[in-house]
């Protein structure tokens, strides 16, 4: 009874996410517009590279910096997703009262708008990877890929990343217009302190030390050993992560996402109280 | 002297967003409308009718499609700069301004839009802060505000940069009894205070409509029905006054009906209670005091009068053909 | 006559650009983060750098780079779809019936947000070039100043056009603002020198004005490194932004000028989102 009532509220949340992400335009438009942001995010690394050293994309620094900056969406884009719900419910369409007053897990909600998310993403990744592996040699194997690595790491990944923008989501509650900082600010701290387009080992010595405590440091490493072990067996000893065997790595991704599933919950809490304390729910703070 | 607002023949057509879908609208259709400088204007109409249009057209947001819309003597469509120095407008329900700036400082902003000179508007903002008990408020976030003190904000908007015309399309819409009379009352006092300050004002409050306007037009569909003081629209439904006496019991009724004013007369005994129950029909209050004194003269005293005469709403209800509210 | 009306659209660009520098000090929470967010853009593009053993003028560039996205995305987010939000609140029609230049309500947007975004972008690069010891040349201050005055008057008259023209979308602006993010960066060289693109796409490419306003002060600040990394000279950069700088803002005028006409005949000018 309760869990259909909660799928129902998933698919409802789903089909409006889908609405709001793809429904302005017509599919050509959003298709291009999906692979555009990303593409052109990665070329940036890839003109970065080309300017230092001058036309080789077929090493495998290239390929770790490509497959990480590849994955890395995931990261800011699920992280921005369940926060931007929040957000743009407030701001713009001031519909977050209403959603809030109506007798749905508000969470469920999120979640399925975010699930429009992660599928688009999963899109832009994909051709992501494939530009990378046809034109600029970027090193993955299909037939080399260890599935027992990387789809775990994959699943468990991206179920820490949709706690965390949830707490996060809390805490837009609370700031102000740029709320949307945050996520980015810990987003961006990810993409510095995790090694996702280059080996923590060029960090200083205490920016090393938060890495090991960052479960995204575990999961780039995860993805990338299942995604192309021979790439990571060449470059060994470099990423800082090889004294843990794959299923080390694994546990310790799954211990985080039930630590953050804790920490998350009572953030949130905490902040949808003091959000309704202070009478700030429906509160836009444009100017 | 210059008319206030002059409309020729004004006609404003919405055409839909895609030529497949939907008709067109005619908001206004070939409206005729003269304000005088110094009146003050109501537009009496039911939802739809055209009312926010109109007052659109003459504060220079919107185009005529066809006519003409003259403000302060000049053309809306031509020389909308110079109407817009001497107009504001004030709607009702808006959220004008930035909900992080103080009262204060959202009212200052817009005055700088009129080139208004800080020490001047602040002091006049002050001035009207306080006429609108809204003093206390001054230095509060916007958003903070009750819908009612965020309409009193609105109205000082509108007034504190001293317009010659100003539109107010709905003023008073959804405030308590309280606040509405605040504004209204601060209305008749601003038109009042100085020559030539003149109120287009929308309403759908009959009441409102009936007190404060000097004269009102009743619009629907984007017709002109009717534009008189509201006594003379009045006048206009034949619906009569009638006075209905309870008196006690009363022998001879026969000089009733000749009293000058009279129309028609009625009267039915009530042998067990011993009173006699009478109804007019008149033409001219005039005749109440003959009626009371030709009752006096025959030695019965008077237990209850009541007296009913045509509302606006009346007038509304003829002319648009259905109710209000 | 005419110096009255120049009093009153200056105290209108006033009016309007009080809300923007009150706005940061009332909710000082999110300064910090337009702060450090750049901050650790730039710190991971500084680290690759790093890593690959790059020229140390690199990280500088990075820097910089990084404090011009603060410019690009307050373009974007508080300019281009500004108008838009000031329909759906109702402040439009207030501004419309207001006896001024509508460009004055522009011009105070876009001075408020720019004197912000300055700020915010100053303390970047402080940061930044204290936590990675760089050195920049400060041997033409003048030179840096004038073009990063003209690099801002054109790329702020651009985010005046864009105002208008967000107009004409609904939804969609916030996909388009979204969009202009990284095909931008990647086009105007935020992150690398502009010149690695070719010539013909940094040409292209510098219809933006960061573009190269951007080159052109990695070339005053590194003056040694201009023959190989700079894209024009500082001089013809200079010239065509300055060019730029009267194209759209006129261009602005233009487009707003069509939009109130447009939103006049329509009707749809006023109208709020339901
Ligand atoms: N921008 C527009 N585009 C299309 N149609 C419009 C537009 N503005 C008004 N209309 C139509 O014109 C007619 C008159 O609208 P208007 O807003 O003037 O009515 P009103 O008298 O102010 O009504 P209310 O009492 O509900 O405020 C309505 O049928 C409305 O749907
Ligand atoms: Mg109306």
């Amino acid at each position: 009874m309760a869990v259909s009532h909660d799928l129902r509220t998933f698919k409802n949340a789903a089909w409006l996410g889908w609405q709001m992400e793809a429904n302005w335009t017509d599919p050509f438009v959003f298709a291009t517009y999906s692979i555009v942001k990303p593409v052109a995010g990665s070329l940036i690394l890839v003109f970065m590279y080309l300017v230092i050293t001058g036309g080789e994309t077929q090493t495998p620094f290239f390929s770790y910096m490509f497959i990480g900056n590849a994955f890395y969406m995931f990261v800011a884009e699920v992280l921005f997703g369940v926060t931007w719900v929040i957000h743009d419910d407030r701001e713009h369409y001031m519909t977050l009262k209403q959603v809030y007053i109506a007798p749905i897990k508000f969470y469920i909600y999120v979640f399925g708008r975010a699930a429009i998310k992660i599928a688009i993403t999963t899109v832009g990744v994909l051709v992501t990877l494939a530009f990378g592996v046809i034109w600029l040699g970027v090193e993955i194997d299909l037939g080399a890929v260890d599935w027992m690595v990387f789809i775990p790491a994959l699943l468990v990944g991206l179920l820490t990343m949709l706690i965390m923008g949830l707490a996060l989501g809390g805490v837009t509650f609370l700031t102000a217009k740029h709320g949307m900082g945050i996520n980015e600010g810990i987003a961006g701290v990810f993409y510095v302190l995790s090694g996702v387009i280059f080996p923590i080992t060029v960090l200083p010595e205490w920016a090393q030390s938060i890495s090991y405590l960052l479960p995204v440091t575990y999961w780039m490493e995860a993805l990338r050993r299942g995604l192309s072990p021979d790439l990571m067996t060449s470059l060994s000893g470099a990423t800082g992560l090889s004294d843990f065997s794959n299923l080390e790595i694994l546990l310790t991704l799954a211990l985080s996402a039930v630590a953050f599933l804790f920490i998350s919950s009572a953030i949130f809490r905490y902040a949808d109280k003091t959000a309704r304390r202070k009478g700030k729910i429906d509160w836009t703070t444009s100017y | 002297m210059q008319s206030a607002v002059e409309v020729k023949g004004l006609t404003r057509v919405f055409e839909p967003k895609k030529k497949k879908e939907g008709k067109s609208v005619t908001a206004l259709n070939k409206v005729d409308l003269r304000i005088e400088s110094g009146e003050l204007f109501g537009l009496l109409g039911p939802n739809g009718a055209g009312k926010t249009t109109l007052l659109k057209i003459l504060s220079t947001l919107l185009l005529p499609t066809a006519g003409k819309a003259f403000v302060a003597g000049f053309d809306v469509e031509k020389d909308f700069t110079e109407v817009r120095k001497r107009i504001n407008m004030v709607s009702g329900g808006e959220i004008s301004g930035y909900g992080l700036l103080t009262v204060k400082e959202n009212l200052w902003m817009f005055t700088q839009f009129y080139g208004m000179k800080s020490s001047v508007a602040k002091q006049r903002i002050d001035e009207l802060l306080t006429q609108f008990g809204l003093a206390d408020k001054k230095d509060e976030k916007v958003r903070t505000l009750s819908t009612g003190q965020r309409q009193k904000m609105n109205v000082i908007r509108g007034f504190v940069t001293d317009p010659e015309i100003i539109f107010l399309d709905e003023p008073t819409l959804g405030l308590d009894v309280n606040a509405s009379r605040v504004i209204r009352d601060f209305i008749v006092d601003w038109v009042q205070a100085k020559e030539n300050r003149t109120v287009l004002l929308t309403t759908h409050y009959m009441m409102e409509a009936d007190q404060l306007c000097d004269r009102i037009a009743i619009i629907d569909d984007g017709r002109i029905l009717a534009c008189d003081t509201p006594e003379n629209l009045k006048k206009l439904v034949k619906m009569n006054r009638t006075l209905k006496l309870d008196v006690t019991s009363l022998k001879d009724t026969s000089k009733f009906g000749s009293i000058a004013g009279v129309e028609q007369f009625t009267f039915q005994d009530d042998a067990e209670k011993n009173q006699t129950y009478l109804k007019f029909i008149l033409t001219h209050d005039s005749a109440v005091t003959d009626i009371i004194s030709e009752v006096q003269r025959k030695g019965a005293r008077i237990l209850s009068l009541q007296k009913t005469e045509p509302t606006l709403e009346d007038v509304f209800i003829k002319m648009v053909g259905k109710g209000f509210e | 006559m005419s110096d009255t009306w120049l009093i009153t659209n200056l105290r209108a660009i006033r009016g309007r650009a009080y809300p923007r520098v009150i706005g940061s000090k009332r909710e000082p929470s999110w300064l910090f983060f337009d702060i450090t967010l750049p901050l650790l853009t730039v710190s991971a593009y500084a680290y690759i750098y790093k890593y690959m053993d790059a020229p140390p003028e690199f990280v500088g560039f990075v820097i910089l780079g990084g404090a011009m996205t603060a410019f690009w995305l307050n373009i974007l987010w508080a300019m281009a779809s500004q108008l838009y939000w000031e329909k759906e609140i109702g402040n439009l029609q207030l501004y419309l019936i207001a006896p001024i230049s509508r460009m004055s309500i522009l011009a105070g947007m876009a001075v408020g947000g720019l004197f912000m975004t300055a700020i915010r972008a100053a303390a970047t690069m402080i940061i930044g070039i204290l936590l990675f010891g760089i050195a920049l040349s400060f041997a033409q201050p003048g030179m840096i100043i004038l073009v990063f005055m003209v690099t801002m008057v054109s790329l702020y008259g651009m985010g005046m056009m864009f105002a208008s023209l967000y107009l004409l979308l609904g939804r969609e602006a916030y996909h388009l603002s979204n969009l202009l993010t990284e095909p931008v960066y990647l086009a105007s060289g935020l992150y690398f020198p502009v010149r690695a693109l070719g010539f013909w796409a940094a040409a292209g490419a510098s219809i933006i004005p960061m573009t190269l306003g951007l080159d052109a002060l990695r070339q005053l600040f590194y003056p040694s490194s201009g023959s190989e990394y700079g894209f024009l000279p500082v001089n013809t950069e200079l010239a065509i932004l300055a060019v730029l700088c009267v194209v759209f803002l006129w261009l602005s005028k233009y487009s707003l000028a069509y939009m109130e006409k447009l939103g006049k005949t329509t009707g749809r000018l006023t109208l709020r989102w339901q």
